[in-house]
């Protein structure tokens, strides 16, 4: 088992070499190669998850053993968190490249977007999966320069400035993080996360830890997108290609922001109170005024992507709570519940919103604009779009029977029991105006009188299959909710973000 | 117990199949939606037969094994599947049931018609299981998820193909979907207190401040279900815009039964309800009822007429069940199906009306009575009904009401003191309510006839024969009220209770029935049919169409009238609009936090440098 475990990070890495080398020689080669590596990735998680994972695995890159307790190799650590975050990342990568099948065409250089997308999906893969610091921010690298390539694919004006700001802002979290880095290396004398975790939990927490700690808020919180560190995100999200978009508002701000937040401060700091307010109040923050932000936008994409920094702070104060909980001694059961909530609204939010960016992409695709002003009355011409989106919308609203009903559900009586009142009330607040917002993008671009004098044809096959599979999903994992799955695939998850030291008992081995 | 399954699960699964079937074969799904209707009625009648019980469901059916995937997959779920079947679910169940086979009936015919909606008997079918699994549901889980379903539904019956009906929807949905977040709150307050989430086992004193927020936060979902003052304005944009039969199926019916339901279950099994929430509630109530039935006078248009009544008629309905004693709550509950039956009846007559003149304002109708006499006549039925006119069945609910309200005056609490404000409240409102309806009946069909309207035809038998049912079902229940129907379908619920006042429905009844052919009687013997007819004396003048005066001008006197004025252009412009207030506030948040936003990037990269020292300031 353990074998297979690279091959989440070399298949799409080598089909992002052999893509462009081949691609100019044999017709649809880009397409197929990337669908058909995803494609095998994303049966590969569900099996792992559905049955063949027992227990955590582990791989050591070189086949090194660790001496005398100390490992050597790099270690690729497949756990159920691991497994979880791939299944989003894959998932959704599977999705929005079959989407860009169809969707491509309006582009040049088709050979380098699926490159660099299947450059991106190594990235990320080796993120989540790596158990060695420097290696997880090269990994990084990788995912975020893909993703500055991507976001200026149709080299535009606006896309070209998108892309620097997001250059310019992404490289000062990397150095951000570069820096922590350094100084855990400089500390710990190591980089391996159990290593380093081992060697933590003997120091009497300092100031110098605590700056490290500020560091990877600060530099992760950008790459989630947390307020303040916001800013790069509704140009970025709204100027790439429709499936980028999907893949960086539905999975990259989840695999190399939160994953690493979560992988870091639970399994190789010891949790502190002060760092858990803070994490739990920047995401207060970004819940509230990212949908504040998002409710007045009429470009449809700039919409969206306030809406993930909006959603993703539903993520981060359901972990931010547990972590406070855990702190200070509270019911651990709660806890539970409450990272359970925040894990499930993240899988959640990688469908709803993929799906929402690919409706984007589709309106964009038939109608030319992004602009809510400029459509009106697509439900008759455009079924499949508008009734992916419909679910999808109320989805990201929490209207059952759709998935983000129960996991927003989950949050707020997590909330609840952990005497959490004012975040309960400002999470129904803010769904409150997801609703209304969402009910504004349905109305304006599918009800209302039609304004468009020329004919408009849906969609064609691959991108509502996309679509349609994606909406699906919406339904499929209300399912969750029943605890028999919630055992199979949300419980591994939580569980290595309770017991906080099993991680590096599983690499040590002690 | 398997008939519990079936009464949900079938209209759900059927309505499912229905999207399946193309949209051409309209008639095919109606005649399915009506069997699967009727189905469920029966299954309701079943259910009424049941003992009180709480029951859970196993979703794993038994025929799978244990080590098979479905087993682990859905093992464990049924902790979730309470239902709860007491006198009271079993009521309203069996309501909806009726209900939905009624509208089945009616817009068999009628939705084919002009204002066509996509889907709309499969969202028929989900709404009537979804809205049966909300009553018997007994976790409150389970409960929020059927009732969630409920708005997403609503949404669906309307069809957004302007500008008018689709801001209709979009606001009805996000007053619904919001009051159910709100509800997500108590739900979980209640489950953080006492470890359950079953109604049936719970049992809260009003004494501590969650407990409170807990009452408040459900009670503002069923104010919003049932469209009470101040969470009520979606319901006149949503009946104005919408076809007849979803008006007459959601919020005229179902939502009532639903929203009124559910407050009960707070009020009455769930709560102890203490005096300064009776209170808050007793306003609240008097409040609904004056200013809808204000809103209704000045209205022209004649849906949304029927819809301020709507909202009007639910503030009796909280008003017994905030009293809370027997007789109070059978009251309000009574006034409830009353509502809905003559609610429904109404708005389907007007949708009838709507079909045929194409016209909805008051002021281009008129004179319609001997063109279309069933409609005519059932509409004339419900009026008088919902004016309170012995002896139908709204005179016999609030005439139940006004006694619980004067027995509730001998009780010690705050709001028992001022019983004689509530009752000055309830009885101004029906009044106002007979004032408008006088409007609403001689605007459509007495009066002058226009020239326009002289070839018209009674509406179809399918869109007549529901609103006769209903007609007699309205007469039936006021002339039998208080020998058979409310102690035979109420006091099962709220325990025995006797009348304050005397009245004998069917005496009375009998007396009214011995008048009217005693008049007939006089009438047909005299000679009062030789009367000399004249023309009306105009000075001279030439009759001009312009020189008579239109019914609805008789009630600008209200509208003109000081402060009245001022408070209706208030109204008007949504000041008194929770939607239109938080809407304000919330661009208004937007404009704020967007303007920071200029797009610099050097402002940007000062922003992550600034939350990262302000975090360091705060930790080191």
């Amino acid at each position: 088992m353990s074998s297979l475990v690279p091959l989440y990070v070399i298949l799409p890495l080598a089909s992002a070499f052999l893509i462009p080398v081949f691609g100019r020689l044999v017709k649809g080669f880009q397409k197929a190669l990337l669908t058909l590596v995803l494609l095998f990735l994303t049966i590969l998680t569900f099996h792992l998850i559905f049955g063949g994972l027992k227990e955590p695995v582990t791989y050591q890159v070189g086949g090194w053993s660790p001496v005398e307790g100390i490992p050597i190799a790099i270690y690729l650590v497949l756990d159920g968190l691991s497994a979880f975050t791939l299944l989003i990342v894959n998932l959704i990568g599977l999705l929005a490249t079959f989407f860009a099948i169809s969707y491509i065409k309006r582009y040049t250089a088709q050979n380098n977007f699926f490159a660099l997308l299947s450059l991106m999906i190594a990235g990320m893969n080796g993120v989540v999966l790596t158990g060695d610091m420097f290696n997880m921010y090269v990994f990084l690298e990788i995912a975020v320069i893909a993703s500055y390539a991507l976001v200026a694919f149709g080299i535009e004006k606006t896309e070209l400035e998108a892309s620097f700001k997001y250059q310019v802002l992404g490289g000062i979290a990397s150095l951000l993080i570069l820096l922590a880095i350094g100084m855990l290396y400089w500390k710990t004398g190591t980089l391996n996360l159990a290593d380093i975790s081992g060697i933590l939990k003997e120091e009497p927490p300092d100031l110098f830890l605590t700056f490290t700690q500020i560091l990877l808020i600060s530099g992760f919180g950008m790459k989630a997108a947390m307020i303040p560190f916001h800013a790069w995100l509704p140009d970025a999200h709204s100027s790439a290609p429709a499936p980028i978009s999907a893949m960086l508002s539905g999975v990259l701000i989840k695999a190399v922001g939160i994953y690493a937040l979560l992988r870091l401060f639970f399994n190789m700091f010891a949790l502190t109170y002060e760092i858990s307010l803070v994490i739990t109040v920047i995401g207060a923050l970004s819940m509230v005024i990212g949908v504040f932000l998002a409710i007045g936008q009429w470009d449809l994409k700039r919409l969206l992507a306030y809406h993930s920094i909006s959603q993703m702070g539903y993520v981060v104060i359901a972990v931010g709570m547990g972590m406070i909980l855990m702190v200070q001694g509270g019911d651990r059961s709660v806890a539970a519940l409450a990272i359970a909530g925040g894990l499930f609204h993240m899988i959640n939010h990688a469908v709803f919103k993929g799906l929402l960016f690919l409706n984007a992409g589709a309106i964009e695709y038939v109608t030319g604009t992004r602009n809510l002003k400029m459509m009106g009355g697509l439900f008759k011409s455009l079924p499949v779009t508008s009734t992916t989106s419909l679910g999808a919308s109320l989805s990201i609203s929490g209207i059952p029977p759709f998935n983000g009903f129960f996991s927003k559900l989950i949050i707020i009586v997590a909330a609840i029991k952990g005497e959490f009142y004012l975040l309960a009330i400002l999470a129904v607040l803010v769904s409150i105006v997801t609703l209304a917002s969402f009910m504004k993008f349905q109305r304006y671009a599918f009800f209302n009188k039609s304004t468009f004098s020329k004919k408009i044809r849906e969609v064609p096959f691959a991108m509502s299959l996309s679509m349609v599979v994606l909406v699906v999903l919406c339904l499929a994992l209300s399912l969750l909710i029943f605890p028999g799955v919630r055992e199979v695939m949300l419980t591994p998850a939580v569980d290595v973000l309770m017991e906080t030291s099993n991680y590096a008992t599983i690499i040590t081995g002690m | 117990m398997d008939v519990l399954y079936y009464i949900i699960l079938l209209p759900i699964v059927a309505g499912i199949i229905l999207f399946l079937l193309p949209e051409r074969l309209k008639a095919i799904k109606a005649l399915f939606a009506l069997i699967v209707s009727i189905i469920v009625l029966y299954l309701g009648f079943v259910v009424y037969g049941y003992e009180s019980q709480t029951v859970q469901l196993a979703l794993v059916p038994q025929t799978a094994a244990d080590g098979s995937i479905l087993h682990e997959l859905l093992v464990g779920a049924g902790q979730y599947l309470t239902l709860n079947i007491d006198p009271l679910s079993q009521l309203i169940a069996l309501f909806v049931g009726g209900f939905a086979v009624v509208i089945a009936i009616y817009s068999s015919r009628s939705v084919h018609q002009k204002k066509k909606i996509y889907h709309f008997y499969p969202f028929f079918l989900i709404t009537l299981g979804s809205a049966i699994g909300a009553v018997l549901a007994d976790n409150m889980l389970l409960f929020i998820f059927f009732w969630g379903i409920l708005g997403f539904t609503l949404y669906k019956l309307i069809k957004g193909q302007d500008e008018k009906s689709s801001a209709a929807a979009k606001k009805t949905l996000i007053i619904i979907g919001a009051s159910d977040g709100i509800m997500i709150l108590g739900i979980a307050i209640i489950w953080q207190l006492t470890g359950t989430w079953n109604m049936s086992e719970l049992d809260l004193a009003t004494s501590s401040s969650l407990e409170i927020w807990a009452f408040i936060t459900l009670m503002i979902g069923s104010f919003t279900k049932a469209g009470a003052f101040p969470f009520h304005s979606w319901i006149p944009d949503f009946a104005q815009h919408a076809p007849a039969s979803s008006t007459a199926y959601l919020p005229a019916s179902l939502d009532k039964l639903l929203g009124i339901y559910f407050l009960t279950r707070l009020c009455v099994d769930i709560f102890r309800v203490n005096q300064w929430l009776t209170l808050i509630l007793i306003i609240l109530a008097v409040l609904t009822i004056l200013t809808a039935v204000m809103m209704a006078l000045i209205q022209h248009n004649f849906k949304r007429l029927l819809s301020f009544h709507a909202v009007s008629q639910v503030g009796y309905m909280i008003l017994g069940i905030a009293i809370a004693t027997p007789l109070a709550v059978a009251a309000g509950l009574f006034h409830m199906v009353n509502h809905a039956l003559y609610k429904s009846g109404l708005f389907l007559s007007a949708g009838s009306v709507q079909d045929k003149t194409g016209k909805e304002d008051l002021d281009d109708l008129g004179g319609l009575s001997s063109r279309m006499p069933v409609t005519f006549f059932s509409a004339l039925i419900f009026a008088l009904a919902i004016s309170g006119i012995p002896p139908l069945n709204g005179f016999a609910s609030k005439w139940m009401i006004y006694q619980s309200i004067i027995d509730f005056g001998h009780g010690s609490g705050i709001a028992s003191q001022l019983w004689i404000i509530w009752l000055a409240g309830a009885v101004l409102g029906s009044a106002l309510t007979l004032a408008s309806f006088i409007k609403f009946i001689s605007g459509i069909f007495l009066g002058r006839r226009k020239e326009a309207f002289d070839s018209l035809r009674e509406v179809n038998i399918l869109m007549w024969l529901p609103k006769l049912l209903l007609a007699i079902v309205c007469i039936g229940f006021g002339v039998f009220a208080t020998n058979w129907v409310v102690p035979g379908l109420f006091e099962s619920y709220t325990g025995p209770f006797e009348f304050v006042g005397v009245w004998q429905s069917s005496t009375v009844s009998l007396l009214v029935l011995i008048y009217i052919v005693l008049g007939i009687l006089i009438y047909l013997a005299g000679n009062i049919r030789n009367m000399r007819k004249a023309d009306a004396y105009i000075g001279g003048e030439t009759f001009y169409e312009t020189a008579g005066y239109r019914v609805t001008e008789y009630y600008n006197t209200i509208r003109e009238m000081r402060p009245l004025k001022e408070i209706y252009e208030t109204a008007q412009k949504g000041w008194f609009d929770l939607y239109v207030l938080f809407k304000k506030l919330f661009y208004g948040l937007n404009l704020l936090f967007s303007k920071v936003h200029t797009g610099v990037m050097t402002a940007y990269a000062i922003w992550i440098f600034a939350g990262f020292i302000i975090i360091m300031l705060l930790l080191l």
